[in-house]
């Protein structure tokens, strides 16, 4: 450049190239903006649910079958003779509350939602592998989900609950696997799945009154009446406050004048004698003061923990969306949140302000049936794509309470439906030839109106196969519709399971 | 590994090969742009020699290089100091203009002349034509080769 | 000798003297290999999709690469022709990012966009061909036709007035697009004239700056211990800062003000050198944000966007959100040419990708070794602008070649950034890859000037102008080129003696 200028200034050459280099500088920024995106953040927003590839993949992959423990389809694919698109087809309404539906247009519900990922076989977020699918002609991998659900058991547990609104769970106390998981009333899945049906069949399903869409095994909050007494039974052993053999001096009085807590008087139901009673007498003829007794006695705290043990307080981990069942509201001051021993002895006897869900009634059953160890519940026991099949291993998830303790309880239970005494609560629930454990329930609903009929249990009372829970709403008490429908449940397992 | 895919990759891995490749060539071209402009500090477009100074400065003899525009007078500012006291303080001025040199007066008191002829409005210099401003004498020459190092 | 006449330019075209460009001709060769194998990646990916998911796909044309090919070549033939010597890398450079631009017009639905030109329904792809063939053609003409400079250096009042009479008239006569006027409508052809400001701004600040250069560099005025611009200067200065806000509050044009303000800290720091006046300019702009940002809308509105584009997915931020998912799908290597855009319901994921987000269909088509590449293609049209700037023969084109050069630069670095969520989103084009006639055009304008510019035998700089009535009435400039004579006046030459001159 020219110094006939005399300026003191930068050249304009090296001015020129500071410039350059800011803007090198701002390109080189633009780059690590685009890696950000491109790379960093990318697994993540691939499977963002609104991303159109998503929404794309899940129009027009196939999905990946469903089928039940003995791979009978319970979901499959039709396609659309003028689209082309897939769309989801499932023979049975009784599995509608546990499959859910897969709609274009209203998304997905149930085990077609939760395991979406894997049925439509997306992305696995991993860059390499994204790479590699790249040369595949066809890039997902839809899994087939076998599911622990036994087509036969599912089917008669619907029926058994007929017109009733109600909820049955059985399951496998040693390994968790779910083996029927009703909820009445079910609806028409297929009609929802279906394009040229969808619309008008999910206007009525969502606007019904007696909501099917609520999966009322796992989401249904209901008063759990008696059978609440084993999770007392539970806690009063677990924590030794009680023992087997534990008796209330005061309980013949309090038979007949009624148990004074507090001012309060909590009334045995009637046909109790005014005797005292141990356990196994107390489970049998499902004594309110017994219970009310060993509940005090347990205290509150105990009660909240070890029911918290079995899942209490908190969303059960499950393959469909899960509502907690709590013992209390927990707004209380007293030990376990209980507002006063009036509660307490109330909640003991299942009563008061417990709130519970079937799967978490299943999960006790099961709990005694396993020798005091709960296991994880899963829907899901396998799943298979292009690499093979994988299953899913059972998970122990925690120990309640010691297999003496469990081992006592049982005992109180079957006598409790094998027994005369119990029969008069538990009529029907014993199957001929096979022994039970097990409890009824009536809670009491107050105002008008039925009770709702509750049982647990579980059999053969030697190394248990099965723990059943069963609620009729408003069906009456224990032994109208519950007990007799686990009944012919059992029979129905050891018919199609074998003895 | 299905096979048509594989060929619609690599058509696709060389489409973004080649838009590199594009991008390399241009850097090699860029770099060994700036490797000959270092190569060549200041190259020169042409020379004067001082044939004769009276006062001096410039000194005689001496060889001065020219930049694109080469202002000749006798105030500091100039490319081309000269110091006779029948040179104006901006008196002439010299201009590389696409391929050739040209002279052009700066309304100076005594005038420039060109090979002894008076220089008015712009006038083209060869190599060689002689330029004197009051007493001195500048004879424009070509520049000097380039240094190899 | 006699002093003859200045050498008469020769007729417009110049005598055909050709000359062999080598270097070009082998880029050249690349860029139509490149885009070929582009084509053919293209059409393998119609036969890869699956029916239902092609309606965003819209095969290559092969008549329109064909057309595109066959007119870069004859631009290349032609500077060979005139025989001027002028860069040998911005035409490749630039005709490998329109190369992509028609690529990717070419894949997305040709139903984008549609003219209808007498009996002919024109799409997508045909009208962005044409506006190529326009641009490039004007790029050429400019470069083998514009041989001097007084026409841009000598009036640059003259522009300012037309730039401002400009911008006035698409205020004041423009259409009216989503409150916005931005575009002047003759009978079928519609452009935007903020477009061909950017070019009028940058003739002016060139002439301007080059001619104020000692003045600005010497002389400041004190403000505390500040030292601002001198007085005189102030008020251009300050004329910029008015019309960059005025863009954005009336025109609600944050893209063009932001791109008008940096150009211009730019190109001042590259005439003065002073750091003082950028910072300075970065803190107006800063102050003017901060106002804007709370009185104006949109300008919120963007700002909130660009902030947390996944506050309102399905809201404002539809169109980042999609494109970021764009960039996500792409990941390295991209999905391959037409492979990417899954259509929602039959439409594209992101609204308005052709003129906005370009680059995020070709981030998710290229992958990041792609949209690295197409940055690669910027930075080389912007060093050889620089590169032109920092060997021209004087100030101004010095100046005029960078600021042309920063304004493809910036323009592209602006709405990347805002592409990649690194700025909030404006409205401005990418240079020679959007869709877009007056965009093309003027980038046309410019890379034909650049090339004008690059000539190394182009005519010679006028003699040093007289310096403006104006700075010798206010007596702080005398010559620019010699500030000093005025200081120490000399005594006048004497006048020779007869015969004094010989010997």
């Amino acid at each position: 450049m020219t110094g006939a200028t005399g300026t003191r200034s930068k050249p304009l050459g090296r001015t020129i190239g500071h410039v350059g280099l800011a803007l090198t500088l701002a390109f080189a920024g633009l780059a690590l903006g685009a890696g950000y995106w491109q790379v960093l953040r990318s697994p993540e927003l691939t499977r963002a649910p609104d991303n159109p590839a998503v929404i794309a993949a899940a129009r027009n992959v196939v999905r990946g079958p469903i089928v039940d423990r003995d791979g009978k389809v319970l979901a499959s694919n039709r396609r659309n003779p003028d689209t082309g698109e897939p769309y989801r087809v499932y023979p049975h309404r009784a599995f509608s509350t546990v499959i859910g539906y897969a709609s274009q247009d209203f998304g997905n519900a149930g085990l077609e939602r939760s395991w979406n990922a894997e049925l439509t076989g997306l992305s696995g977020g991993d860059a390499i592998g994204d790479l590699l699918r790249k040369f595949q002609a066809d890039p997902y991998d839809p899994r087939k989900l076998t599911l622990g659900l036994s087509t036969a058991l599912q089917r008669a547990a619907v029926a058994g609950l007929g017109d009733d609104r109600g909820a049955v769970v059985m399951l496998d106390p040693a390994t968790g696997e779910v083996l029927a998981l009703a909820s009445t009333p079910t609806y028409d899945s297929s009609a929802i799945a279906n394009p040229t049906t969808s619309r008008d069949a999910f206007a009525a399903v969502r606007d019904s009154a007696a909501k099917p869409l609520l999966t009322r095994a796992t989401q249904g909050r209901y008063v759990p009446g008696s059978v609440f007494k084993i999770v007392t039974a539970i806690a009063g052993l677990g924590s030794g406050r009680i023992t087997p053999s534990t008796t209330f001096p005061q309980q013949p009085r309090a038979e007949r004048d009624g148990l004074l807590v507090s001012g309060f008087r909590v009334r045995e139901h009637p046909g109790v004698p005014a005797e005292t009673f141990d356990l196994a007498d107390a489970t049998e003829w499902s004594s309110n003061i017994w219970y009310a007794l060993a509940g005090l006695r347990t205290g509150g705290d105990n009660l909240a923990a070890f029911a918290g043990r079995m899942g209490f307080g908190s969303q059960l981990a499950f393959d469909l969306p899960t509502v907690a069942s709590q013992v209390t509201n927990g707004d209380g001051n007293e030990p376990g949140g209980f507002t006063d021993d009036v509660e307490l002895a109330n909640a003991s006897y299942g009563q008061a302000e417990t709130v519970v869900t079937p799967l978490q009634m299943a999960l006790v059953a099961a709990t005694v049936a396993n020798d005091g160890a709960l296991m994880r519940p899963h829907l899901v026991i396998a799943t298979a794509g292009r690499d093979g099949s994988r299953s899913i291993a059972p998970e122990q998830a925690g120990v309640v309470f010691s297999p003496d303790d469990a081992a006592a309880l049982t005992e109180a239970m079957r006598r409790a439906v094998e027994s005369d005494i119990g029969r008069q609560f538990t009529s029907g629930a014993d199957v001929p030839g096979i022994a039970v454990a097990g409890k009824s329930g009536t809670a009491e609903l107050g105002g008008t109106g039925a009770p709702h009929s509750w049982f647990i249990g579980f059999a053969p009372v030697d190394q248990p196969r099965v723990a059943i829970a069963v609620i009729v709403e408003r069906g009456g008490r224990g032994g109208a519709r519950a007990a007799p429908l686990a009944g012919d449940l059992l029979a129905l397992y050891f018919q199609t399971f074998g003895r | 590994m299905d096979p048509f895919l594989v060929t619609v990759w690599v058509v696709r891995l060389l489409f973004l090969g080649l838009l590199y490749l594009f991008l390399f060539r241009i850097a090699r071209a860029l770099v060994g742009d700036l490797r000959a402009a270092a190569r060549e500090p200041g190259a020169e477009l042409g020379r004067l020699v001082v044939v004769a100074s009276p006062g001096g400065e410039p000194v005689e003899g001496s060889s001065l290089p020219l930049d694109a525009i080469a202002t000749i007078g006798r105030d500091v500012n100039n490319a081309i100091v000269v110091d006779d006291q029948f040179v104006s303080a901006e008196h002439a001025i010299l201009t590389f203009r696409g391929r050739a040199w040209y002279a052009e007066d700066l309304g100076s008191t005594n005038g420039t002349f060109v090979n002894g002829a008076p220089v008015e409005g712009v006038v083209p210099l060869g190599f060689g034509d002689v330029v004197q401003v009051g007493q001195v004498k500048l004879r424009l020459e070509r520049p000097r080769p380039p240094t190899r190092r | 000798m006699t002093a003859a006449a200045a050498p008469r330019l020769p007729a417009i075209l110049g005598t055909i003297r050709p000359r062999p460009r080598g270097r070009e001709t082998r880029l050249l060769l690349l860029v139509g290999l490149t885009i070929l194998v582009g084509s053919v990646s293209l059409e393998l990916a119609g036969r890869v999709t699956d029916p239902g998911e092609s309606a965003g796909l819209s095969p290559a044309n092969p008549t329109h690469l064909a057309i595109y090919l066959g007119l870069i070549a004859l631009a290349h033939v032609a500077l060979i022709l005139s025989g001027r010597r002028v860069d040998q890398i911005l035409l490749p450079a630039t005709a490998m990012l329109g190369g992509i631009s028609l690529l990717l017009m070419e894949r997305l639905p040709q139903s984008q966009v549609v003219q209808t030109v007498g009996p002919w329904k024109l799409g997508l792809g045909d009208i962005q061909l044409a506006w190529l063939v326009l641009s490039f053609g004007l790029a050429t003409v400019l470069a083998i036709t514009v041989r001097n400079d007084r026409w841009l250096r000598l009036y640059k009042y003259t522009w300012a007035a037309a730039g401002v009479a400009l911008l006035l008239a698409t205020y004041l006569l423009g259409d009216d697009i989503n409150g916005q006027r931005l575009s002047l409508s003759l009978g079928p052809i519609s452009g935007q004239p903020a477009e061909l400001l950017k070019v009028i701004l940058v003739v002016f600040l060139a002439g301007y700056l080059s001619e104020y250069r000692p003045l600005l560099v010497e002389e400041s005025t004190k403000v505390g211990p500040i030292s601002l611009p001198p007085v005189p200067f102030l008020a251009p200065m300050a004329a910029m800062w008015a019309i960059a806000l005025g863009l954005v509050v009336v025109q609600r044009d944050l893209g063009a003000a932001l791109l008008f303000f940096t150009v211009f800290l730019f190109l001042l720091y590259a005439a003065t050198g002073r750091l003082g006046y950028v910072v300075l300019g970065v803190l107006l702009f800063l102050a003017g944000s901060w106002v804007m940002y709370h009185l104006v809308h949109t300008v919120q509105t963007r700002v909130d966007i660009w902030l947390d584009p996944f506050a309102s997915p399905t809201g404002d931020g539809y169109q980042i959100v999609q494109a970021l998912y764009a960039f996500a799908r792409g990941g390295l290597l991209g999905t391959g040419l037409g492979a990417g855009l899954p259509t929602v319901g039959g439409r594209l994921p992101i609204p308005a990708v052709h003129t906005d987000f370009p680059l995020a269909a070709l981030g998710e088509e290229l992958g990041m070794v792609g949209v690295m590449a197409i940055l690669g293609l910027f930075l080389v049209v912007v060093e050889r602008g620089l590169r032109i700037a920092a060997s021209a023969a004087d100030e101004f084109r010095a100046l005029l070649a960078a600021g042309l050069a920063l304004v493809i630069g910036t323009q592209a670095l602006i709405i990347v950034a805002g592409n990649l969520k690194l700025i909030p989103l404006t409205g401005i084009t990418l240079p020679f890859v959007s869709y877009g006639g007056s965009s093309l055009l003027v980038n046309g304008i410019i890379v034909g000037l650049l090339l004008a510019l690059s000539d190394r035998g182009v005519e010679p700089p006028p003699p040093p102008r007289q310096p403006s009535r104006f700075a010798r009435l206010t007596g702080r400039v005398t010559r620019p080129e010699t500030p000093a004579a005025a200081r120490a006046p000399l005594p006048p030459a004497a006048p020779l003696q007869p015969g004094g001159t010989e010997g």
